[in-house]
């Protein structure tokens, strides 16, 4: 009895307000914090209904099919899917491995590219020009992946198949781990140069001067000095660039060319990644071949998770020259 | 400085220059793809038109009064006219490449008029009418006039005939009414689940929360969700979403009400994110002349900092309407790949952005009219984003 009258006592203090004003603070305060819970509650609805869906697979018969094998869905070189094939013979094995290959080549690629433009927009380019290609990679940041798609099976595609001839290789209409890597690239591309090119500016202009200072050209600066300075945001770029490769679906899957087995390392080779994956056997609504792209789901944020935490670590590694 | 170093200066200089020249050649080579390919389509027809083209079968009662209009002078060279019958008929492309015959004009006088639909008896609107697709002409004494022997036979076919058996046509299909009726639907239910939490939460954050371990969590939080891929957001509208408006609503499928809300999830970071951009911009001293004249913190928010914070919501809104507009991955998964005429919010139907990837992903793919879908994308992408740009730099330019 006594603790209940505390209770109430306190209850009282807790909503006790001394005018009017003060009690309408608290209800818009409580109702703008409901707001903000339920915005941050998002995230763990995201895993923990993926999740939950992503299991059944793995714990359930799955209509007589049996259960999904976990290592060797984590480790298998073959997909069988949809209704011919009635089993449960999933794995993805193949496909992380796929995921990354194709991210780390995309990365690869525009890396570079992206650095020099950032440099050319923050350090070299008259400013007239610089404002221009700032709006383009603006603009090609806001392009819809679905048009990068279009681009790629329309006009990437036709040129990888007759690249593909000249080496006389038969690629499957130009779907292949090329493609693949040539449209990725092109969708992180501006991504990576607008965040290289602020990381770029911020780098103080007193190392700059003393570069100069010493002798050195302007260019050696820009080169030696300048990118070096700029590296951990440089390095941050490319993790956001790697992220968004990773997670890339639609225009991946017009022009992987779905390969159910694999991995495919050859450029030429017909590939899947992750996520052309989940888009795959769009019909079912229920069933092992509706469930198991939830577990393919809970694959890919996991591949993303330690792909980032590595990136993450390697820049505390490398990354010791302080950037203001 | 050494001429060496003056040679190797200028070739790192070059490399940059080459570097920052294929961002422009990638944006032109999209532009020009998209627009050669998909201009060819691009008329208002195709926006107002159904995407299911509607089947008709034209039956006919004797004739006793034929038609006496001589061929209207307006009628180009290509069209074929019978002055029996009262109608014109030429050659055309559909919206996938085939060759069709559409009807160019009826006469006010035709006897076509007087057709009657032979699969539905009361439809009191039938009628064949200027752009329907004839796709066959069924005669009671000889061989079918086919589309594929063309408009100059069929209409010497028709012509020297006082009767026929059925005109087969059908409305020309093909069109993306539904798909953009559904952006829209799509785009303003979005925005009324999207907006008011995300501005609310960033009022809290900036206005309200203190700072401490609580507040950096649910910060963090909201925080990780720009880092999710689309497709991971498309699977919960798939677990979470579809499932609560099938079981609440009329609805039976992935569906636009499913799509929306997963499309608000999305959102939700680039609301909060851009309103307190906006909301850390307005200076303190509005917020404590407000306080000092008496008035509370929820009069100061509403009256004094939400206003001065308007162009940068208003950003946000454009932002989102971007980002809606463009979005594929999540809304194959939360609002489903079928192209609908008919359009409500609990039915299936899907958005310009989908209907694009249905285009792709069909065989063969058709990627005239996926283009021309993505050039009306691209031109309403690329306003939107000039205009939040002019409204930021008058805006940045307001607190200086």
């Amino acid at each position: 009895m006594e603790y209940i009258k505390n209770l109430k006592d306190k209850l009282k203090d807790a909503f006790h307000f001394n005018s009017k004003k003060e009690r309408t603070d608290a209800v818009v305060r409580g109702f703008f914090l409901l707001a903000t819970v339920l915005s941050a509650s998002f995230i763990i609805v995201i895993v923990f209904f993926i999740a939950l869906e992503g299991m059944i697979p793995f714990v359930t018969d799955n209509d007589g099919l049996g259960r999904v094998d976990l290592v060797r869905f984590l480790t298998g070189t073959t997909w069988l899917e949809g209704t011919a094939f009635q089993s449960n013979l999933y794995a993805v094995g193949f496909i992380i491995v796929n995921t990354l290959y194709i991210a780390f080549l995309s990365l690869l690629l525009s890396m570079p590219i992206g650095v020099l433009t950032a440099l050319f927009i923050a350090k070299i380019a008259p400013k007239r020009i610089a404002e221009v290609l700032r709006t383009v990679v603006e603009l090609l940041a806001a392009i819809p992946s679905i048009v990068y798609g279009l681009f790629g099976s329309g006009l990437i595609i036709v040129f990888v198949y007759n690249f593909a001839k000249l080496f006389g290789v038969q690629s499957k209409g130009g779907n292949s781990v090329l493609a693949t890597v040539l449209v990725l690239s092109l969708m992180i591309l501006p991504t990576i140069t607008a965040l290289s090119e602020v990381a770029i500016r911020s780098v103080g202009k007193d190392i700059e001067h003393g570069s100069l200072a010493l002798g050195a050209t302007r260019t050696q600066t820009n080169f030696k000095v300048v990118l070096t300075s700029a590296k951990s945001g440089i390095f941050t770029a490319a993790i956001l660039g790697v992220g968004r490769a990773l997670g890339e679906a639609t225009a991946v899957s017009l022009v992987a060319g779905n390969a159910r087995s694999g991995p495919s390392l050859g450029f030429f080779q017909t590939t899947s990644t992750l996520t052309s994956t989940m888009l795959q056997g769009l019909k079912e609504t229920i069933g092992i071949d509706y469930d198991i792209r939830f577990s393919v789901g809970i694959v890919l944020m996991i591949v993303i998770l330690i792909t980032n935490m590595t990136l993450n670590f390697i820049k505390r590694k490398v990354g010791n020259v302080d950037v203001k | 400085m050494s001429n060496k170093r003056k040679r190797v200066d200028f070739i790192y200089q070059a490399i940059t220059y080459i570097a920052s020249s294929i961002s422009v050649i990638v944006l032109s080579m999209i532009f020009i793809y998209v627009f050669s390919n998909g201009s060819g389509l691009l008329n208002w027809g195709l926006v107002v038109n159904d995407y299911h083209a509607q089947f008709y079968n034209g039956g006919i009662d004797p004739v006793t009064e034929f038609s006496t209009t001589d061929r209207p002078a307006s009628l180009g060279d290509e069209s074929y006219y019978s002055e029996r019958w009262g109608v014109a008929f030429s050659e055309d492309i559909d919206r996938e490449g085939k060759t069709i015959i559409v009807v160019d004009y009826v006469a006010p006088d035709s006897p076509l008029h007087d057709m009657f639909d032979k699969n539905n008896d009361v439809n009191e609107d039938f009628a064949i009418i200027r752009g329907n697709v004839v796709e066959s002409i069924k005669f009671y004494d000889k061989n079918s006039a086919l589309a594929v022997q063309g408009a100059e036979h069929m209409i010497n076919e028709l012509d020297t005939e006082n009767e026929f058996r059925e005109i087969v046509f059908s409305s020309l299909g093909g069109g993306i009414r539904g798909s953009i009726v559904t952006t829209l639907y799509v785009i303003g239910m979005t925005l009324v689940f999207a907006l008011p939490i995300g501005i609310f939460t960033a009022i809290y954050l900036n206005e309200f929360a203190k700072v401490n371990r609580v507040t950096n969590t649910l910060r963090s939080m909201i925080e990780v969700l720009t880092g999710v891929p689309s497709i991971i957001f498309g699977l919960m509208g798939l677990a979470v979403f579809v499932p609560l408006t099938v079981r609440y609503t009329s609805a039976d499928s992935a569906n636009l009400v499913s799509g929306s809300l997963t499309l608000a999830v999305i959102l939700l970071p680039v609301v909060i994110r851009a309103t307190e951009e906006s909301l850390k911009v307005v200076p303190d001293d509005f917020r404590f002349a407000s306080l000092a004249l008496g008035a509370n913190k929820t009069q100061t928010t509403f009256k004094v900092v939400l206003p001065s914070a308007l162009p940068g919501i208003l950003t946000a809104t454009l932002l989102a309407i971007g980002r809606i507009i463009g979005e594929s991955a999540a809304l194959i998964f939360a609002i489903g790949t079928a192209v609908k005429d008919d359009i409500s919010i609990f039915g299936k139907s899907t958005t310009l952005a989908v209907h694009i990837w249905s285009l792709m992903t069909d065989e063969p793919a058709n990627i005239e009219l996926a283009s021309t879908i993505a050039i009306i994308i691209l031109i309403i992408v690329l306003i939107l984003n000039i205009t939040v740009k002019l409204i930021s730099r008058r805006f940045t330019k307001r607190f200086q």
